[in-house]
């Protein structure tokens, strides 16, 4: 696809195709169009050519809130999460799409609304606060954890709307070893017992090359190779512009 | 002093009532409202009434304003919607629906108007921030007390001079003491408030909050932002049109300056002052807005004595403390009165231990 | 088409003085970015403040006679043999009103400066960082606060001030029919129009207004050049309250002085909006387009129906272009 904003040509023919069940790598340099690309991927921006499709489908025309009916999940690369609720709530939002509660039956509360309200609190719970972890922070608001349970946090309301397709944008950025490997052993956990695809920004190449069984790479707006992890990490394209020869 | 607060299954842990002292402050004071309406005094059957038929309205811009973050400086339009519907709905079908039944089909009917031009009014909501948004409700505003005050409109209208209202009748109980209405409007109240409580409770309210903290990320959830603001500015313009059809079965008479920019002001004042997204801002912010004029007038009253004069000097110093209350409590505590009741009730809750 | 022509020139006028009500409203939030709801108030305050020092002064036991009628001999002579609507005789009649009317704007001013410097400092300064949601509900309060103190100080009556400039009647023939206008309102258009391009220059091309509009688009960086962001803020709102201290009297010359002229804020805000909140420009033209609008309106349906004109106007323009006709649309980074 193409994109633009005004002058800058944030993505210019970047064309690749995500295999389902399997996690896709994104990599550049800063300012290559990794956000842009993933924000076109979600609905928010519309590429001026070419095309958004998912499990077949055309979605390029869809807004991004019926995306996420389809199966889309996002997180942030700067973490969206809704500062004004708990853990707890922000994750109950990942369920939003598979409720079916109405106006009505939400005035209401008690009946159908309740009912499915302890259904996805039990869900959540079992499958969600459990499998990564955060238990014990369910019950407090966001502005109160540290920056690396936000993140996990912010992978956990993902995880609620049993996405298809899950796009990571620096999924552990600013974190230390040892959290850069709990998430990674969380994002290869949702593969494994999910099959969820998985798309990934990320800048710490350990991580990349470890978990990712492709990936694209992109600089300048363009996409300049490829592949498996080991085919790009000998591209000399790609080390030139971005990863360094080795030492 | 609540040292833990356990629960063993999810239902239980779920629930908003979930400690004793919480259970007792609410079936309490729902005895006590029974037992002032039977035994109150009539002045201050009144005034309760009054702080009744308004907090109905603050908890629909609570939805909006508190909850959803939609700015509307014009919602005293849908209070005027309601009272005039009401009213003239119930003078056209007067022949034609038994007087015992009209209530029922006149109020539903005038909130679901409301609710109507609440949507209309909130298209703009959808393109536009916040800012704007407050200036196009405020020219609804203006546009829809235009409409009632213009004369092309008098006969149904009343125009400027206003429309006599009637006397509900719930099943051949006609409500004709002010303190029946209040009856009435207590229990709207209380009723209303709850549902708006439970609203939060559901994923419906969960995607108003989402919305007012980050939209992009709210849709990113698959909230369409289209539905749900859409949807709160029905949902609050439908509170506001109750209030408005309780307003008019209450006072003998509705004249168009009732509804003015000022009532607009005042409730999202009451919402400021009380303390906004929570559920009992706004019965503080209510109990404030209706108190403070009050107060005023009796101190002058005491001071002041019964001269013309006084009486002049009376209504710009309540327009005057009214906005001093607003930017102080703006400046000093922005999140209300609830803000200071939390903090109050957590040092209550340490004691006898300090804070710390 | 007479008429047409007529109604058209009129909301031009009318125009010119919304364009000097809204510059306050402008520059208010280009250089603090908070929209001032009670602007209409401080307006008010103005035509009041003119209303003080034009009539309730001279009238004081203890003022000079000559400030309420200044009659040298030669004028009386020349007034003498003058028939009643003359030219001539209407100037000399505003050159009798001439002290007053001076010590009226300058009292106006100056009253106003130090209303709209209060303000800044008491209400505004320590919202400064906070969000606009505060700062603009803070203004709101304001309208509850300047109308009461208006009725205080001087009571809801309604009353009327002199002229700022003669008032002439004017008739002279445009595209084949006879316009009617009175001097007073040319000069109050003059007047507007002048401050408004003053305004505007001293925006543009000043130190000082460069300063507005580096704090008004990124604070923090504005400090660390150097810019002492709560003095722009300051003189914002002073140009805000100066300016519409000037529009209040030619207001209060045009509609006499009442409380309802506060009422003039609000659909100067649908103006503003109109015109994209921080565009110069804009505003004009949304001011020029309702003003002509009004009176078309007015020509067409009555006066009663002109009173929604803009507020019907903001909100049609809102639907078609959500950011005003010339406003800026904020880019969110995701």
């Amino acid at each position: 696809m193409h994109l633009s904003f005004g002058g800058i040509k944030a993505l210019q023919g970047v064309n690749f195709e995500a295999k389902a069940g399997e996690i896709t790598g994104v990599i550049g340099p800063n300012g290559a169009g990794k956000t842009s690309l993933f924000n076109a991927i979600s609905g928010f921006y519309r590429p001026d050519r070419g095309s958004v499709a998912f499990d077949g489908e055309d979605i390029t025309t869809l807004s991004p809130d019926k995306r996420a009916g389809l199966g889309l999940a996002r997180t942030f690369q700067n973490i969206a999460l809704f500062r004004g609720m708990t853990v707890l709530d922000n994750i109950k939002l990942g369920g939003h799409t598979r409720l079916k509660t109405n106006v009505w039956q939400a005035l209401r509360y008690f009946g159908a609304a309740q009912k499915a309200e302890l259904e996805l609190r039990r869900e959540i719970e079992e499958q969600v606060i459990d499998f990564l972890e955060i238990d014990h922070i369910r019950k407090y608001p966001i502005t109160m954890l540290p920056y690396g349970l936000q993140k996990r946090v912010e992978l956990g309301r993902a995880l609620a709307m049993r996405p298809r397709v899950l796009l990571l944008d620096e999924p552990v950025a600013g974190m230390n070893r040892e959290e850069t490997a709990d998430m990674a052993r969380f994002i290869l956990d949702v593969q494994e017992q999910f099959g969820t695809t998985i798309l990934l920004v990320e800048h710490d190449m350990h991580m990349v090359m470890d978990i990712c069984s492709r990936i694209v790479v992109l600089n300048f707006g363009q996409q300049i190779a490829s592949g498996t992890p080991e085919e790009v990490s000998n591209n000399p394209a790609v080390i030139e512009a971005y990863l360094g020869a080795a030492a | 002093m609540i040292n833990a607060n356990l629960k063993s299954s999810y239902a239980a842990d779920e629930r908003v009532l979930n400690n004793r002292y919480k259970q007792a402050f609410v079936y309490g004071s729902i005895l006590a409202l029974v037992l002032f309406t039977l035994f109150g005094n009539d002045y201050l059957i009144l005034i309760a009434s009054q702080m009744g038929i308004l907090l109905i309205a603050v908890v629909g811009i609570n939805i909006l304003t508190g909850y959803t973050g939609l700015v509307s400086l014009g919602h005293g339009a849908f209070v005027a919607i309601g009272a005039y519907a009401v009213t003239i709905f119930g003078n056209l079908g007067a022949g034609v629906i038994p007087a015992g039944l009209m209530p029922f089909v006149s109020v539903p009917l005038a909130v679901a108007l409301a609710a109507a031009v609440g949507v209309l009014v909130g298209l703009p909501s959808l393109r536009v921030k916040g800012l704007y948004l407050a200036v196009a409700t405020l020219a609804a505003n203006f546009i829809v007390i235009f409409l009632i005050e213009e004369d092309l409109f008098a006969p149904w209208t009343g125009g400027m001079v206003g429309l006599n209202t009637n006397v509900p009748n719930l099943l051949g109980w006609e409500l004709d003491t002010k303190r029946e209405m209040f009856g009435l409007i207590a229990v709207v109240g209380l009723v209303s408030l709850l549902a708006a409580q439970n609203l939060i409770r559901t994923r419906v309210g969960r995607a108003f909050i989402a919305i007012r903290d980050r939209d992009y990320s709210a849709e990113i959830l698959g909230i369409s932002l289209l539905r749900y603001k859409l949807m709160s500015f029905a949902l609050s313009a439908a509170y506001c049109g109750l209030a408005g059809a309780l307003f008019a079965y209450f006072y003998a008479r509705i004249l168009p300056e009732q509804f003015e920019l000022a009532l607009s002001l005042n409730l999202v004042a009451a919402l400021i002052i009380g303390g906004m997204g929570r559920t009992m801002g706004p019965v503080f912010g209510v109990i404030i807005v209706v108190m403070v004029p009050e107060v005023i007038k009796v101190l002058f009253g005491a001071l002041a004595g019964d001269s013309a004069g006084a009486g002049q000097l009376r209504a710009p110093l309540q327009q005057i403390a009214f906005g001093v209350l607003l930017v102080l409590f703006l400046l000093k505590e922005p999140l209300g009165i609830n803000q200071i009741v939390d903090r109050i009730l957590r040092a209550a809750n340490r004691w006898p231990f300090a804070r710390g | 088409m007479g008429q047409f022509v007529q109604f058209a020139i009129n909301g031009l006028m009318a125009g010119a003085i919304y364009a000097l009500i809204a510059v306050g409203i402008v520059s208010v939030y280009k250089a603090t970015k908070v929209v001032n709801f009670a602007h209409g108030y401080l307006i008010m305050f103005g035509a009041y403040f003119y209303f003080t020092f034009a009539v309730i002064v001279p009238a004081q036991p203890w003022a000079p006679a000559w400030l309420a009628s200044w009659q040298p001999g030669w004028m009386v002579e020349m007034r003498g043999d003058l028939p009643m609507f003359s030219p001539v005789a209407a100037v000399l009649d505003w050159v009798a009103n001439l002290p007053r009317i001076l010590l009226g704007l300058a009292g106006a001013l100056v009253c106003n400066a130090i209303l709209g410097r209060v303000i800044e400092r008491v209400l505004m300064r320590p919202l400064m960082g906070q969000s606009i949601f505060a700062m603009i509900m803070v203004t709101v309060g304001l309208i509850s606060i300047l109308s009461g103190a208006a009725q205080l100080i001087w009571t809801a009556d309604a009353a009327s001030v002199p002229y700022i400039a003669p008032n002439m009647p004017i008739r002279f023939e445009l595209f084949g029919t006879m316009i009617f206008l009175f001097g007073t309102d040319l000069v109050n258009m003059a007047v507007a129009l002048l401050l408004f391009g003053g305004i505007v220059a001293f925006v543009k091309f000043t130190k000082g207004g460069i300063a507005i509009r580096a704090t008004a688009e990124d604070q923090s960086t504005a400090y660390s050049m150097g810019i002492s962001v709560p003095k722009v803020f300051s003189r914002a709102w002073v140009l805000a309250s100066t300016t519409g201290a000037i529009a209040g009297a030619i207001l209060a010359t045009r509609n006499g002085i009442s409380p309802s002229l506060g009422l003039f804020g609000f659909s100067v805000l649908a103006i503003v909006l109109m015109g994209g909140l921080d565009s110069y420009v804009g505003v004009l033209i949304a001011a020029m387009v309702v003003g002509v609008l009004e009176a078309m309106t007015q020509w067409q349906m009555g006066g009663g129906w002109a009173e929604i004109v803009p507020y019907v106007t903001v909100l049609v323009v809102l639907i078609w272009r959500p950011h005003g006709l010339m406003g800026q649309k904020e880019v969110e980074r995701i």
